[in-house]
Order: structure tokens, then sequence, then C-alpha cells
């Protein structure tokens, strides 16, 4: 049985891609000195979680079937140390919560949270749902989100994901304070490796021989380009299935192409919403101090960065959207033509495997048998006669 | 609001607001006391579900054999299961004391039919997954039989097919014929958004119908044409039937059973339904639980789904385009080609979309988790 499980609840776009995939790549080394992540794929934790939360999520929940009961039953039987990670389990409800933490058995489970301020997160999660298919603009999904009802898919799942104190609440009311673990990003401009410094530190990971090469990240758009995928957004989200929008659109346009551009600017929020962020910012920051967890970083992270010249992404024009449209008429291009090299290859198979088919029915014996067979198929009594032969045949083996 | 939940438990139908006018009064302290078993609260969705099931159970249609522990049993079903996909996460009730964090607190009276349904197809979906696939009767095959591959229209298809086994007569073998099953072109759409619903799942029927609309494509199971040369179809070996009542000889029996449609409420609750079985079972098994779900599921009525006027000049083009396409491979043809036609459904009864109303959807799904019939019955026979 597990002595201890780190169970890494949220929030989304707080370098959790980037720690997952090096948990992934190092669960050898991770294990050799009693440490658990178990994971027989990237998502695997993932798909533990959409099992957990009964979430449908464009058809890949099809792959979850037990996904949570298997990662529970792993980490129970594991004498050391387990890391559970995922940052949509953020938005579990209490009864689910209830289950998940039943199912660990009676480990000492610690619950991390990494977090970072508003001002930077929701700019990040409207990129996260344009990326998502989502063709909401940047000043509709403001107005959502800061709508105290919360009634819409967005605006309630945002703050499922987001409000920290909330989700605090949700996963961390039966544990004591000290067993849980708020990691805060660090500032825009801080050193590259503190955040890691600052997971490494919670995990348990200091020392470790680890692989850090960063293979899998989560990169942010520019303002035009963001601009731009929305409003391709608007066109084939209708007609684009799920399976086919994450290759073509996510992958290939949006990390692939787009989020080269490293010179655009980047996405911040306007004075008045910077201000509202601010404001909410501080409100959590005292209740967080109060509920006396335990924080790796500093709470005053939460408080983001100051105001910058504001680019509104509604407001892109033409100019500005030009050449990330013509990277990706390119990359679609190069996509269709390997593609297209793909499918000539597959034709090249199959066209050989008729030929050698052919070749083996080009016998006289064959032709003769054929003609047989084809009479006898065209009356009821041939067929019977077939079928008779053909058992015959099947039972002598 | 621990008090509430007992009283739901125990197959109270109080509403919320009044509860707690009646908890504050004098003498009273029913919100704040103690929690039945020490779990975490439901939201709105599952409390205020189970008021309706409660009141569905009182006002009549009460199931054989109840009694106290069924009834507990089903409530505290009710109140663990999850509200499925990405909707609104539990909802607090208002007036019960929060953490000052996390949605708003409503009033469950106001919860929308289609939060219920969230929480409701759950529930069903995990009693169909624990009545599993209802057996598939196979007759020992007929040697003499006709070959044949049926494609086309995929209701037709299913119920003949299913038939046609039980009888010794499985579909394929060498050399058999294809036939293809049409009929007017909205109602082949339909036919085909029905039978997704109870296969693998589908988007909601207006979105569907956009998706074919914008791509000016037809769904595989629609179009004829293209169904009959992915099955390898030629001249003379091909029969297109537009009379289904000419299609038994085809298949070689003399009779086929009358194909129930089903309604746009039961393929709307199929369809949520479905998103739940598939997390719940291996992606392959989903079928045979649908299938059988089909064939239990209770009438209530509700015409099946129409193609909208809007969309009505996108399927004329389509279906004549269809036409000529089959008129220029001619194949024999057991009917007439112009009844691929679009002829407007009635659309009584059923939304602007053409569709079931989240209301009609949630009325039924109270009737299945209220009456366990369905399950505890024999599979219901469709022959007429």
């Amino acid at each position: 049985m597990s002595r201890r499980v780190l169970l890494h609840v949220g929030c989304p776009k707080t370098g959790t891609s980037y720690f997952q995939d090096v948990l992934f790549r190092n669960q050898q080394v991770l294990r050799e000195h009693d440490l658990l992540y178990p994971a027989d794929r990237f998502d695997a934790h993932f798909l533990a979680a959409l099992d957990l939360m009964t979430l449908p999520w464009g058809g890949i929940e099809t792959e979850a079937v037990g996904a949570w009961d298997r990662l529970a039953a792993e980490v129970r039987e594991w004498h050391g140390t387990a890391i559970i990670s995922h940052e949509i389990f953020a938005r579990a409800t209490p009864t689910q919560v209830e289950r998940a933490l039943a199912s660990l058995g009676d480990a000492e489970v610690h619950l991390v949270l990494s977090v970072r301020d508003l001002v930077r997160q929701v700019p990040a999660e409207w990129q996260e749902n344009v990326k998502h298919r989502s063709h909401i603009t940047y000043a509709a999904f403001l107005r959502t989100i800061r709508d105290p009802a919360r009634d819409s898919r967005i605006g309630s799942w945002f703050w499922a994901v987001q409000e920290i104190p909330d989700i605090l609440e949700r996963w961390g009311s039966s544990l004591p304070p000290e067993r849980v673990h708020l990691v805060t990003l660090p500032p825009p401009g801080a050193d590259r490796g503190e955040l890691w410094r600052r997971f490494s530190r919670t995990f348990g990971l200091d020392g470790l021989p680890l692989d850090l090469t960063a293979e899998r990240e989560n990169p942010s758009l520019g303002v035009p380009e963001t601009s731009l995928l929305r409003t391709i957004n608007e066109r084939v989200t209708s007609v684009i299935s799920p399976p086919d929008y994450r290759p073509l659109v996510r992958e290939t346009l949006a990390h692939q192409t787009l989020s080269r551009s490293t010179s655009s600017p980047r996405l911040g929020l306007a004075p008045a919403d910077h201000a509202w962020a601010r404001e909410l910012s501080q409100r959590w920051i005292e209740v967080l101090a109060q509920r006396g967890y335990d924080v790796v970083g500093s709470l005053d992270d939460l408080l983001g960065p100051d105001a910058v010249p504001f680019a509104d992404p509604d407001a892109a024009t033409a100019d500005e959207l030009l050449p990330p449209a013509l990277d990706a008429i390119t990359a679609l291009l190069v996509e269709g033509a390997r593609l297209r090299a793909v499918e000539e290859r597959l034709h090249r198979e199959l066209r050989e495997a008729h030929e050698e088919l052919e070749r083996a029915r080009a016998t006289t014996a064959f032709r003769a048998r054929r003609k047989v067979v084809t009479t006898l198929e065209n009356s009821p009594a041939g067929r019977g006669s077939l079928d008779a032969y053909r058992r015959l045949r099947g039972r002598k083996g | 609001m621990h008090g509430w939940v007992a009283h739901l438990r125990a197959g109270g139908t109080t509403p919320w607001l009044a509860w707690t006018d009646a908890a504050t009064g004098p003498g009273t302290d029913a919100t704040t006391a103690p929690a039945p078993s020490g779990r975490a609260l439901p939201g709105a969705q599952q409390l205020e579900l189970l008021r309706r099931i409660n009141v569905a159970r009182q006002s009549g249609a009460q199931p054989r054999g109840d009694h106290d522990r069924e009834r507990t049993r089903l409530a505290d079903r009710v109140l663990a299961a999850p509200a499925a996909g990405r909707g609104k996460a539990d909802l607090p009730l208002v007036g019960a004391a929060t953490g000052g964090f996390g949605a708003q607190p409503v009033d469950p009276a106001t919860v929308s039919a289609h939060e219920l349904l969230r929480v409701a197809s759950t529930l069903l979906a995990d009693d169909l997954v624990a009545l599993g696939p209802d057996r598939v009767r196979r007759g020992v095959p007929r040697p003499w039989r006709h070959r044949f591959r049926l494609v086309g229209d995929p209701l037709v298809g299913a119920a003949a097919r299913e038939h046609l086994l039980g009888r010794g007569r499985p579909e394929g073998g060498p050399l058999a014929f294809v036939v293809a099953v049409g009929g007017p072109i909205d109602e082949l759409l339909a036919h085909t958004w029905t039978q997704r619903c109870f296969e693998h799942g589908s988007k909601p029927w207006a979105a569907w119908l956009r998706f074919w609309r914008e791509r000016d494509q037809l769904p595989a199971r629609v179009d004829l044409d293209d169904s009959i040369r992915r099955w390898g179809g030629r001249r003379p070996h091909v029969r297109v039937v537009t009379d289904l009542a000419q299609l038994p000889p085809h298949v070689g029996v003399r009779r086929l059973p009358e194909v129930r449609v089903p309604g746009a409420d039961q393929a709307e609750l199929a369809r949520r339904i479905a998103a739940v079985v598939g997390i719940r079972v291996p992606v392959g098994e989903r079928p045979a639980l649908m299938r059988t779900l089909q064939k239990r599921m209770p009438d209530s009525g509700v015409a099946p789904v129409v193609v909208p006027a809007a969309e009505q000049d996108w399927v004329a083009s389509s279906a004549a385009r269809m036409t000529r396409a089959l008129t220029r491979a001619g194949y024999p043809v057991v009917g007439d080609l112009a009844d691929l036609a679009p002829h407007a459904s009635d659309a009584t009864g059923l939304s602007g979309h053409g569709g079931a109303d989240d209301r009609q959807v949630l009325e039924l799904a109270i009737r299945m988790i209220v009456d366990p019939g369905w399950r505890t019955g024999r599979e219901r026979m469709v022959q007429r």
C-alpha cells in the first residue's frame, strides 16, 4: 500500500504538460527511488480524470473506461510515494472528490495545486478555448466569465478549474492544511528553471537524475495568431469533427505553426479587466493566507504583473492576420502533401496485393472452379449444395 | 439542507424553498440538521431530479413491488450520480451555507430540464450497463438462402438484419446482392441520425444536419450510390428499393416486421445515454447495449425527428443529385427513384429544429427511472 499519495489536481495553464511529460518519461528512474507515476501512455491520468468525472471529451472518453479504478489500484498497491497529476481534476464535484480520496485507501494524501495569477490565466484560458474549437470573441469571453451567474458552459468551466479557493475547498476540506500544497508560478521574467524547482521540491524530486528535456509543452499564441485561429473556427467548427480537428487544427496549425511566431504581441487584459482581476486576486490571497496551506513560492505571485499596453485580438486587422494566414495555408498544404504521399503508398501496397492475388487466381483450375461456383450461386439448389460442400470441407479441416 | 436531503430520501416532494420556509418556523431547524451519512452534499441537479422522481412516483405509475428499501436505494443512486458532460458542476442551493466561492446558489425548482437530464442519463446508462445486452437470436443458417447485403436506410436495415438473422438468413456471403433501401431523403436523414443515437451516439440533431449541409455532403448511409460502390455492388447484382412493400423477396423472405421509428424524445435520450455508456464499457460493447435499449425503451407518442423547413432546399438538391447518380449508374430499381425526393414531414409537437424539447426528453427519462419495467420485463416484440 502507498505510504503517501501526491495528488496534483490543477490548475490548467500552470506548466502541467511539461511536468507530466517529465514524470512520464522518467518513470523508471522514479521507481528506482520508490516514486510511482503509473502511466502506460502520456495522457493516462487525463483518461482517469474523464472516467472519475463521467466527462465525455470529443470521443477520447471511450479510451477511458475504468481508467480511474485502474490508476487508484496501482497507487494503492505501491509501497512508496505515488504521484497522480492532471489539471482537469480541478473540476471534480464534492461527491467525485469523496470517491477519489476513498479509492486511494489509507495512504497519507497530499493535495497539490499549482496556481498562476488571473492576469495571465484569463487570456491563457481564452486561448485554450480557441484551441478547443471555440470561436467566442475575447470580449464575449470576458463578459461571460465576469458574469456572476456563471450560467454558460464556458463560464462554469472556467471558474470550476480556476477559482483557487473553491478548488481547495472541494479537494482539501478533509485534509489538514499542512498537507495542502500551493505551488505558485513565478512572475514573468523569472528564471525559467524556477517553476521546475518549485515542483521538484513539492514532489520530492530534488537530486534525482531526471531527464528534463522539454519534449511536450503547450505553447501560447500571439494576438494575431489567436485571432486568426478563432476566425478559422467560425468557419470550420461545424464541419470538422473533433477527431479531425485535433490533428489538423490544434496540432498542425496552432501548436506546430502559429505558436512559432514569437515576435507577435502577447495577449493581456484591458485596463478595466486588469483592475478587476487584480482586485479578485487580492481577495483570494487574503483567504488563502488565512487557511494556512503550505505555499511553495509566494502568495504575492498570485497578484499578477502590472498592466501593459493591450493588443485587442478582436480588433486585429487584415494586415495583421495576413502573415499567420499565409503560414497556415503553407502548413496545411505541406500536411496535405504528406497525407497524399501516405495515401499513394497505401494505394501502391493495395495494388501490389491485388496483383499478387490475381496471379494466384490466374490458373486454369481456379478459373474452372470459379465458373462452377458462379453458376451454382444463381439457384437455391446450387447455393444449398455449395453450402453443404463448404460445411463438409470445413468439418474435415 | 441535510434535513431536506433526508426528506427527499424518504420519498418527500416538498420543493426546497417551501421546505426552508417551514424549517425557519418556530421550533424548527431543518436547514442545519446533521448530515444523515456524513457524505458530501449533492448538487441542486441531483436533489431536484430526486424530488421530481418522487413526484412521479406519487402521481400514479407506481412500480410493481415498490417498497422503502428500493426507494432509498434509488434515492442514493440519484444523489450520487454525476451530471455527465462539460456543463455546470454540482450547483449549491440558495439559502444554504456556502464558503462564498463556487457557483452561484440556485433554487432547485429553476434548474433546467437540460441540467436534470445530465444526471438522469447517467442513471439510465448505469441501468443499461447493469442490464447487459439482450441475446440476439441466430437461426441455423439456411444453405439455400438468398445472399444479400443491406445498405441505405439504417433503421430498416437494422430491423431487417436482426429478423433475418433469427430466421437463419444472415447478411453477406459470396456474390451477395447489394440491396439499397431508399426513401424520401429527409426521412432517410432522420432515420440515420435516430439509428446513430441507438448505436454510438451522435451530435444533436440540428448540429448533425448543419454539419452535413455546410459540407454539402450526405452521410455514408444516406448516400445510396456511394454505399453500393463501397460494397462492390455491380449491375445486375444490385437492387435499389424505394418501395418497402417489395423489399422482402429481395432478401429472400415473404414478409418483414414493420419498422418502429423511435420518437424524437427517445432518440435524444438515447443519444445522451450513449455518451455515458461510452465511458462505462469498451467501445465495441456499446452498440449491442444501445440496440437493447432501442427495443426496450417505452413509447411516449412523440413524433420522430423531422428535417426543419430551413434545411429543405439543401435536402431537395441532395436528393436530386443522388437520383441523377443512381440513374446514371443504371442500377435496377424496385419502386421509383422519384420517391427519393423529400416530403415535408409533420412536425407537430416538436421544437423548431425538428427535434424533441428537453422537457419531453426529461419526462421520458423520469418515467424510465421510476418504472423499471423496461429493464425487468422481457424485450418488447416489435413485430406488427
